[in-house]
């Protein structure tokens, strides 16, 4: 039973990054094959980026770039590696820790099951999560593979697929263990973020090229990159993964047998000194809460925008030919920092937009658990509640923005990469206004479908990145292209801002938002 | 003349074929204490969820004060207090930051007697609310509401969660506030609490109002429950026009009587009683006799 209910809602999160790993490699391999059709080409490709450190170290060895498959585990497979890491963690948390934290457990333990073995049967349905994850990622990739310009053949392509969904795996795993661990579902997710950070900051190092590639096998993300599927493959790497994984497993269920339902075995912070600011109403409450949220999302902005500062000159240094031609069509110009720079940035569009869209669910979620209903039964309109949030919102969209911009010109310039702060930070305004428009056409799905909200807002993020990335490979109508909110964001700095059209996506966003707050005044409250 | 504290007019909410709320008219004075009974799914909570401007009605209006529920919600919200039976809290927030929190939204707060409820309930304002049990958020919702004084207390399940000796402290307060003038309505499935609490009590079934009145009132429509001992012969009640489900017990019969007790006394005063009792119907036997279940 606990195996079935855990299966169900992790089956259908595995069909979705499933279809999304695959895409994304199919989507790697197609356009390496389109667009890098000579040897000279490619040997250009292989001599610019194979033995750039600052590449190594972010994305990993680029060992065979002169071939499919060496492009395609270049390009992709760190994404994926920290996309399925990402996944692991926030699905074992969610269904372990989250079904206690809402009372869910309980239930099931009252069943004729024990502690123990609802952790087993739990962590049973997870499998059949990630093992989802892996067979479509798997299938895609060999589907691909046929086509005679890839040319990966079936065997590699699981053993791809494998190695992709590996940290999935072992970060199911991380995230079961911090489950008992902590006290609550986002203290649990904090717990194994931070192991993940970890891996990924040792990995870093050992590819950095300092002489301190041994330490790649201190890291889990190390041992992943250690498999090297499709260029010179190393099963063995499966072993620490194996044990790792293993190991964690049997730590997280002799744990569940010793802790009480409901309590971690870290002791929780039950009480504190009251801190008595933003408390003051509903807008205050909302920055109150969604502090913590908005402060992770600003380091992953800050972060990447200071990692593409980094390599943006090294990188713009390598770029000619056919790759001016690949970073045309994600819509950069030039041949230099600010064409790679531009590609960088819609990178940090997607992330300004996810964090734009959390502020849109948070609200949502604050009606489905019946917490709004404290603030609406006392002198709080509903426009109230809702304008301070959507205020909160474009404030949060409008700080990412700049952050992207300014940390951008922070790495950028600490490599004397000449580009200016105005013209970064103009870079880092100009991606809000997408970001707008998917809140507010979130806020409207609040209005007139509530229980849709995240549905539609993230379907949305989601394709809106698809078409912007097919695009970028040539194999998209105009019509379907004009559907993506990137698309129509200008890839400043390598290009200036269009601010018409920026314009453009903030009315559409503004006005989606007054229709969905006009509905959401007219309609009753729902919960879940 | 002053507004009704709370006055529905036809009152009515459907979610597709099903009425949840069927033209419910009612007035509730200031000052009153009007219980709300009815089983699960009678429309209680759909009443206060109309009445808070939460749902639309499908027909109907409902005002507060005079304010319309639905085109005035914050001036209505102005002058009430509400407390839920799910107490749906912040998890992060202590409950001092919780009461802080709701008194500023609410906007007037009785500092002192929101210490001494704190103390009554016996909260610990320091933990946070996701250690705390049902029991102890339902106390800050309690004691949030109460602190604000308001002119209207909308009280929807209010001790679900509650020990009794809470039970006992949440009574004392609803007795406070009507002592203050404040109007409570008090929506409860604890028949003893609305029997000790209330001045009127109104009973729904199936979405409908069936019964509204004081208990005096509702009690004159009720059975009066008979228990006689005989000392000689005992004489044949059944035929006694009013009397019904006469029980004998040895030499001890109970009856329940309806309408005027004069025929009985007539048969009673010719045998050879030796004891008589007589006990008005509890609020459980009213209720249970809406509902079929006896009395």
């Amino acid at each position: 039973m606990i195996t079935w209910l855990t299966a169900r809602r992790a089956v259908r999160s595995g069909v979705i990054f499933g279809y999304i790993f695959g895409v994304s490699i199919a989507s790697s391999a197609i356009s390496y094959s389109r667009f890098y059709k000579t040897a000279a080409q490619r040997d250009a490709l292989a001599a610019a980026y194979g033995s750039d450190k600052a590449t190594s170290a972010l994305f990993g060895p680029a060992p065979q770039l002169q071939t499919v498959a060496g492009f395609t585990v270049f390009k992709i497979s760190m994404t994926l590696i920290l996309v399925g890491a990402v996944w692991g963690l926030l699905t074992s948390t969610r269904l372990l820790r989250g079904e206690e934290d809402d009372g869910r457990w309980e239930l099931l333990l009252a069943g004729q099951t024990t502690r123990r073995g609802a952790v087993v049967q739990a962590l049973g349905g997870l499998g059949a999560g990630v093992v989802t994850l892996w067979a479509l990622t798997g299938l895609i990739t060999a589907l691909t593979g046929l086509d005679s310009s890839v040319g990966i053949a079936a065997w590699p392509a699981l053993y791809f697929a494998l190695a992709m969904a590996a940290t999935a795996v072992m970060f199911l795993a991380v995230g079961a263990l911090t489950s008992q661990l902590a006290g609550t579902r986002r203290q649990a997710a904090a717990y194994a973020a931070w192991v993940l950070g970890v891996s990924y900051a040792v990995r870093l190092v050992a590819d950095a090229g300092l002489g301190l590639h041994g330490l790649i096998w201190a890291s889990p993300l190390g041992w992943v990159e250690e498999l090297r599927p499709l260029t010179a493959p190393a099963p063995l790497a499966l072993i620490p993964i194996a044990v790792f994984t293993a190991v964690l497993l049997a730590a997280t269920v002799h744990l569940a047998g010793t802790r009480d339902v409901g309590a971690g075995i870290v002791p929780d912070r039950v009480s504190s000194r009251p801190h008595p600011q933003l408390l003051g109403g509903p807008t205050a409450l909302a920055v109150r809460l969604v502090r913590p949220a908005v402060t992770s999302w600003w380091v992953a902005i800050a972060v990447s925008g200071l990692l593409f500062g980094l390599i943006a000159r090294s990188a713009g240094g390598t770029i000619s030919g056919s790759s001016v031609q690949v970073l045309s069509r994600l819509g950069s110009r030039g041949n230099d920092t600010d064409a790679v720079l531009g590609v960088c940035f819609l990178v940090l569009a997607v992330l300004v937009a996810f964090a734009g869209a959390g502020q849109i669910t948070a609200a949502r979620s604050e009606e489905s658990a019946g917490r709004l209903d404290q603030l609406l039964t006392r002198p709080v309109s509903r426009s109230r509640w809702l304008g301070g949030r959507l205020l909160v919102t474009i404030g949060v969209l409008l700080a990412s923005g700049v952050m992207a911009g300014v940390f951008a010109w922070a790495g950028a310039a600490s490599q004397h990469a000449g580009v200016s702060l105005p013209t970064l930070a103009g870079a880092g305004v100009n991606l809000v206004p997408p970001a707008i428009t998917i809140a507010g056409i979130g806020v409207l799905t609040l209005g007139v479908w509530p229980r849709g909200t995240s549905i539609v807002l993230y379907a949305l993020l989601a394709w809106s990145l698809l078409v912007v990335v097919i695009g970028g490979i040539g194999a998209t109508s105009r019509w379907v292209l004009d559907t993506s909110v990137f698309h129509q964001m200008a890839s400043a700095p390598a290009v200036p801002p269009h601010w018409e059209a920026d314009g453009v996506m903030a009315a559409i966003g503004v006005v989606s938002a007054l229709i969905g707050g006009i509905a959401f005044q007219r309609r009753d409250l729902r919960g879940a | 003349m002053a507004a009704m504290a709370i006055r529905t007019e036809g009152l009515t909410k459907r979610y597709g074929d099903v009425a949840a709320l069927d033209h419910l008219d009612l007035e509730v004075a200031p000052g009153e204490v009007v219980g709300y009974l009815g089983p699960n799914g009678a429309g209680k909570t759909t009443t206060i969820r109309l009445l808070l401007g939460l749902i639309s009605p499908t027909e109907g209006r409902g005002e507060i004060f005079g304010l319309d529920c639905q085109r005035q919600p914050v001036e209505a919200h102005r002058r009430l207090a509400f407390v839920a039976g799910e107490a749906n809290l912040w998890p992060s927030l202590t409950g001092a930051e919780t009461l802080r929190l709701l008194g500023r939204v609410q906007g007037h707060v009785d500092e002192a007697y929101r210490d001494e409820l704190v103390t009554r309930f016996d909260l610990d304002p320091a933990k946070k609310v996701r250690a705390y049990s049902k029991g102890n958020r339902q106390k800050v919702i309690l004691i949030a509401a109460l602190m604000t004084r308001a002119d209207l207390l909308v009280l929807d399940e209010p001790t679900s969660g509650l020990d009794p000796l809470m039970e006992q402290a949440f009574r004392g307060s609803v007795r406070e506030a009507r002592d203050l003038g404040q109007t409570v309505f008090l929506s409860s499935h604890i028949l003893s609490e609305v029997e000790a609490l209330c001045d009127r009590v109104g009973i729904l079934r199936q979405g409908k109002l069936v019964e509204l009145g004081t208990l005096a009132e509702m009690r004159h429509l009720a059975a009066l429950t008979v228990e006689a001992t005989f000392a000689g012969a005992i004489p044949d009640l059944s035929a006694v026009p009013g009397v019904s489900s006469v029980q004998a017990d040895g030499r001890v019969v109970r009856c329940q009587v309806r309408g005027p007790v004069a025929p009985l006394l007539k048969v009673l005063a010719g045998a050879d009683v030796t004891e008589l009792l007589s006990r008005e119907p509890s609020l459980e036997e009213l209720f249970l006799a809406q509902y079929g279940g006896g009395a």
